[in-house]
């Protein structure tokens, strides 16, 4: 997005936000916007958001390369944008610095799942979650890991970290920058009062038209009273608000003005007698436009909010601050204000005063770029929770089959009859249980063998994982202690070890089908999906099992005994027609059905699917109890 | 650039064994009344160390301060109970030399299972290159460890544990193969690796070692830091071994 000549000299920062100009225009945005304009000699900036409109992709705003994904529509307040995550993810690479504009779930989601971890990230963070709380336990969990992952948090106020408990927890990250407002824009020719607005009695307020700005609450305020409110912005709630005036009977003196051009805005700023901020709820964060209306020497009345908002304009120097969502106050103060024209003025020059000196866009470019230098000079973070994500996974499964691999030559070592030993065992095994069975039963036994064998192959590989599982820590001992690997590693080796003995295993089955059973490889191929979820819950088992039994001692010997009794109760060695199937104990018994979901394809061409289901529910089960496992498993050397 | 940072960090060290945790004790003892049992000790109370590429840090202190407890946290081995624990560059724990070796196999075989092991590709040059190092016959090479003498033992395993230079090396205890035309050696390869490595953790009971390895020597007692002392001259040491020895 940002030619390459031009990032060749200077640092690029990618601007991360949901929304952007033109389709919007908001404190957060002139925030986003003055950042890339003040720092543009010293970084490059490139801007990703979403967009509604489906216009150009890729468009230039104010210098600045603006690259806009496709939003089918705003869902709980976020853009449905499914593809801005891959988007995001792509586009990390191409910048030196990555500031998030915070609130934005969906940018969360990339860095909670840890990537880019190689770019430094700057979170601004603008507001909290506030308007859908219910989503919070889902969103904050992601939120923590951003800014656990963040060289830095940019906040505009102090009050902001000590009222909000999950910045608290990052607090020596936080880098308070107050926003900066340029005085001069608000340098007009003072208007004659008597000219324009003679009557002394003009209110201003400025916001989207949404809930937490608090309009509805200054409407009910206009009642009974004489001044005069104009309203300017735009949003979703302009209908109800239309309706409100017009039911309270406001409509004469109570306008709303839409959209705004900025220079427009100013004007109005510098005509109105009062600026009126009466947001409602803590996603007023500080309240970039009674900044403004300072710059511009308005008195302002605002909210007690636990925000910057009432840090900003203090009660009784620069504003009146008053209970937020409280009519009856806000309508008081703002009497107040008009009826006295000398406080009136008193105040609008001490919140000139108070924008030129503390909130200087200077102090704010500076600060950001002291911030923006600092992380972009860090070294992109490895905080490691443990080895296994130092190591990661790729390499864990790597070192874990070399281990398995040579596990299985040792198996070679001094062998007799070389590596088919396994085989010939299996083969023997399966003739012997073969022609026991074959005195139960009056079906043919020949015809069952093959059968028979691929289940004993099976439930070898099973029975082996777990067993192998849960003594594989213990007999690790020293490499975990010592050479700090994983021990997740030494169950995925159980695993790959028995697989690989399963292969040698597998050997009679298969010569026995090609002998024996007439070709059907329609069934065979049905057969593959149930057989790839036999692995994967074996794998599961043997996880959650082995970790258990390293923790819990008394474990061993009562998974040994269950492993016999779920042989001895499952229908791996019985034929269909020697047991009942129907019976309690078979319908309830996992290994049924795990069985079940590819000997039925493999024997009749058609699956089972209440076995299916049961598998599924129960492989979710396991799922969940293995992420917790290999979580649990970062202790593991205590219990060895 | 390596660095270590370990701020406020605590670990208790749960006592599995130590008492009885059954249900039943459990069950019993709520209906009882009885006080819990202690289940945990402090291991390491409270530790902060800040050490940057440079950085010679020696850990000293009775048995059971510590030492080998901090190194295993700092190499991951054991999560911190509280405290913040960040750690940049790749850490190479030497804690022991024995670890995931393989007896029955034979000397070639274990190698590469242990260069596979530490993420390295075992390569033929790369296995004759640690065989050079250990001075040893080359057609033991395909002889199981089994038959090798414990002095013979701890040359392959010697060089093959210190045969890649790495930014944070862990040492507990300094390798000493104590057989004598080899410890020369070894001791040289192995202040080569630290000369090397950017940051260097030993724990030691030896204070001489320490005094003149390291740029500054934590003293351990009961998980606590005692204090720090920076050894203020420093002559090169190879120089100082080799009249040591002679």
């Amino acid at each position: 997005m940002i030619p390459a000549h031009q990032s060749a000299r200077r640092p690029s920062v990618l601007h991360i936000f949901k929304v952007y100009y033109p389709d919007l225009f908001g404190g957060t945005l002139s925030v986003i916007r003055d950042i890339c304009a003040s720092l543009k000699d010293i970084f490059s900036a490139g801007v990703l958001v979403c967009s509604r409109t489906g216009g150009k992709s890729r468009i230039v705003i104010n210098d600045v390369a603006v690259e806009r994904v496709r939003s089918f529509g705003d869902v709980l307040s976020l853009p449905a944008a499914p593809t801005y995550p891959l988007r995001l993810w792509r586009r990390i690479a191409e910048h030196d610095l990555l500031a998030l504009h915070a609130p934005f779930p969906l940018a969360d989601l990339v860095f909670a799942f840890g990537l880019g971890r190689n770019r430094p990230l700057v979170v601004h963070w603008h507001a909290d979650i506030v308007s859908h709380a219910a989503l919070r336990p889902f969103v904050e969990p992601l939120m923590r890991r951003t800014l656990q992952r963040a060289q830095a948090i940019i906040v505009s106020d102090a009050v902001l970290v000590e009222n909000t408990p999950l910045l608290r927890e990052f607090a020596d990250k936080c880098h308070t920058v107050p926003f900066g407002i340029d005085v001069s824009k608000y340098n007009l020719p003072a208007p004659r009062p008597d000219r324009v607005n003679a009557r002394g009695r003009l209110v201003l307020a400025c916001g989207r038209l949404v809930p937490y700005k608090g309009f509805d609450v200054l409407v009910r305020a206009a009642v009974d009273r004489s001044f005069e409110v104009w309203i300017v912005g735009e949003g979703r709630e302009r209908l109800r608000l239309e309706e409100l005036i017009k039911s309270l009977g406001v409509q004469d003196r109570v306008r709303l003005l839409g959209s705004v051009p900025e220079s427009e805005r100013v004007k109005l700023m510098c005509i109105a007698d009062v600026f009126v901020m009466p947001s409602v709820s803590n996603a007023e964060t500080f309240g970039l436009v009674q900044l403004e209306a300072m710059a511009a020497g308005r008195p302002v009345v605002n909210t007690s909010l636990d925000t910057a908002v009432p840090q900003v304009a203090r009660h009784g120097i620069e504003a009146v601050t008053v209970p937020p969502g409280d009519p009856e106050k806000l309508g008081e103060a703002i009497d107040s204000l008009i009826a006295d024209p000398e406080r009136r003025r008193r105040m609008g020059e001490a919140a000139r005063q108070r924008a030129t000196t503390e909130y200087s866009t200077a102090a704010f470019s500076k600060g950001i770029e002291t911030v923006y230098r600092e992380a972009a000079a860090a070294p992109a973070p490895t905080v490691r929770a443990s080895r296994a994500a130092a190591i990661g996974w790729p390499h864990t499964i790597q070192i874990a089959a070399a281990l398995a691999w040579s596990d299985m030559r040792h198996r070679y070592v001094r062998s007799l009859l070389g590596p088919f030993w396994m085989s010939i065992q299996m083969a023997i095994m399966v003739a012997v249980l073969g022609s026991v069975i074959g005195h139960f039963s009056n079906a043919s036994a020949v015809a069952r063998l093959p059968m028979l064998a691929l289940s004993l192959t099976a439930w070898t590989f099973l029975n082996s994982v777990v067993l192998d599982a849960t003594t594989a820590l213990q007999n690790s001992a020293s490499l975990i202690k010592d050479r700090a690997l994983p021990p997740v590693i030494f169950l995925l080796q159980c695993v790959f070890r028995q697989g690989l003995f399963a292969l040698h295993n597998a050997c009679v089955p298969l010569i026995l089908w090609l002998f024996l059973v007439p070709k059907d490889f329609g069934g065979a191929v049905a057969a593959l999906p149930g057989l790839a979820v036999f692995i994967v819950c074996t794998v599961g088992l043997g996880l959650v099992l082995g970790a258990m039994a390293t923790r819990f001692r008394d474990l061993k010997p009562i998974i040994e005994s269950g492993l016999t009794l779920a042989f001895l109760s499952s229908p791996i060695i019985w034929s269909p027609e020697m047991i009942n199937q129907a019976s309690t104990v078979m319908r309830l018994n996992p290994l049924t059905h795990l069985f079940a979901i590819w000997r039925e394809p493999l024997a009749t061409g058609h699956v089972a699917m209440p076995s299916v289901a049961y598998v599924l529910a129960g492989l979710i089960v396991l799922a969940i109890a293995s992420t917790v496992t290999v979580a649990r498993l970062r202790k593991a050397a205590f219990w060895i | 650039m390596a660095s270590i940072t370990l701020r406020d960090i605590c670990l208790d060290y749960p006592l599995y064994g130590a008492y009885d945790f059954s249900l039943k004790r459990r069950l019993l003892g709520r209906l009882a009344g009885a006080a819990a049992p202690i289940q945990t000790i402090r291991a390491i109370d409270n530790i902060s160390i800040e050490a940057s590429a440079g950085a010679r840090i020696g850990l000293a202190g009775p048995n059971g301060s510590g030492k080998s407890t901090l190194l295993r946290l700092i190499a991951g081995v054991y999560p911190a109970t509280s405290g913040h624990v960040e750690i940049t560059g790749n850490i190479m724990p030497l804690l022991g030399l024995n670890a995931g070796v393989n007896m029955d196999f034979v000397a070639a075989d274990n190698i590469s299972l242990l260069l596979r092991i530490s993420g390295r590709k075992p390569t033929p040059a790369l296995i004759d290159e640690i065989w050079a190092f250990t001075e040893l016959e080359e057609r033991m090479q395909r002889l199981p460890l089994r038959m090798f003498s414990s002095g013979m033992l701890m040359r392959v395993l010697f060089a093959t544990a210190t045969a890649f230079p790495a930014d944070i090396l862990l040492l507990d205890e300094w390798l000493s193969v104590v057989d004598e035309n080899f410890s020369a050696k070894a001791e040289q390869r192995l202040l080569k690796l630290v000369s090397q490595a950017a940051i260097v953790i030993i724990a030691s009971h030896d204070h001489e070692l320490l005094r003149r390895t390291c740029t500054s020597i934590v003293n351990l007692d009961r998980g606590r830091i005692v204090n720090t002392v920076f050894p203020d001259t420093r002559p090169p040491y190879p120089v100082e071994l080799r009249e040591k020895r002679a």
